[in-house]
């Protein structure tokens, strides 16, 4: 799977593009931050590396590997995440320390989208019950808003909606394991 | 090892969500995130990682809620 196939698409400013080409990728670059997790915010770091992608993407020469824009992003997410460990640390990283906390580059391969997930994932959302489902709805369509601004619109309070949002996240794992869909603990822990 | 306090627990869920305050001069984290300490963080981005997965496979275009969010910052929304 070659994500560079959104290239020319990517160049000509297509931002539907763009986000079928971060729809495989997201998950290889927040992988290669993983050693990160204890000192950065990756969630913060990620989505500032996946907009420099798209700002440098207009200047970028493919070597004729695939996923060369996959590889960049990898690249500028690893380099911001180091950058951000010297920003914050009270005593300054070393070079070495650095070294360490980021290990080598890590391959990347794009996740292909899961058809089976998709078809029982479905099923398991229309048998939440509905206050889970209400806000696992409201926080999937207003991706990116505070959770506290999305439950004072729906007159909940933050730790409601969080209680409400938790189990709606546990009741999908339990319903995708029962029907023998391989769960990341994450998803239930 | 103890088990992770509900409060600890809210947190996690808050920043294994894809918001952030836009940044400014600087990246800006979520704020429960420097409430963590680092096995929260872990337990954050293992979430994250997971609900990502899930948003995308509910989502008609295949993408997750840090896509979209990505996607609202370009678009200037």
């Amino acid at each position: 799977m070659d994500l560079d196939v959104h290239l020319p698409a990517i160049l000509e400013r297509d931002t539907h593009a763009f986000g079928q080409w971060m729809a495989g990728a997201e998950g290889p670059i927040r992988e290669s931050l993983r050693s990160f997790a204890r000192v950065v915010d990756v969630e913060a770091v990620l989505q500032e590396a996946l907009l420099r992608v798209w700002q440098v993407a207009p200047h970028f020469v493919p070597d004729g590997a695939p996923n060369g824009l996959l590889r960049l992003g990898v690249r500028i997410a690893r380099n911001l995440a180091v950058s951000e460990v010297r920003r914050t640390r009270a005593k300054p990283a070393s070079d070495d320390e650095l070294a360490a906390l980021g290990g080598e580059e890590p391959a990347v391969e794009p996740e292909p989208p899961d058809p089976m997930l998709r078809r029982v994932l479905a099923k398991c959302f229309e048998f939440l019950p509905d206050q889970p489902k209400r806000v696992l709805s409201f926080r999937l369509l207003r991706a990116g808003e505070a959770d506290g601004v999305i439950a004072e619109s729906i007159g909940m309070r933050l730790n409601t909606f969080l209680q409400n949002f938790g189990r709606a996240r546990r009741m999908l794992g339990e319903c995708l394991r029962k029907n023998g869909v391989t769960v990341e603990e994450g998803l239930v822990a | 090892m103890s088990e992770p306090r509900d409060d600890e627990d809210a947190l996690v869920e808050e920043v294994a969500g894809a918001y952030r305050p836009r940044p400014r001069e600087e990246l800006r984290y979520h704020p429960a995130w420097h409430d963590l300490g680092p096995e929260g963080r872990v337990r954050a981005f293992e979430r994250a990682r997971a609900l990502r997965k899930i948003e995308a496979a509910l989502d008609p275009d295949g993408l997750s809620t840090t896509a979209r969010a990505v996607l609202a910052r370009i678009q200037g929304r």
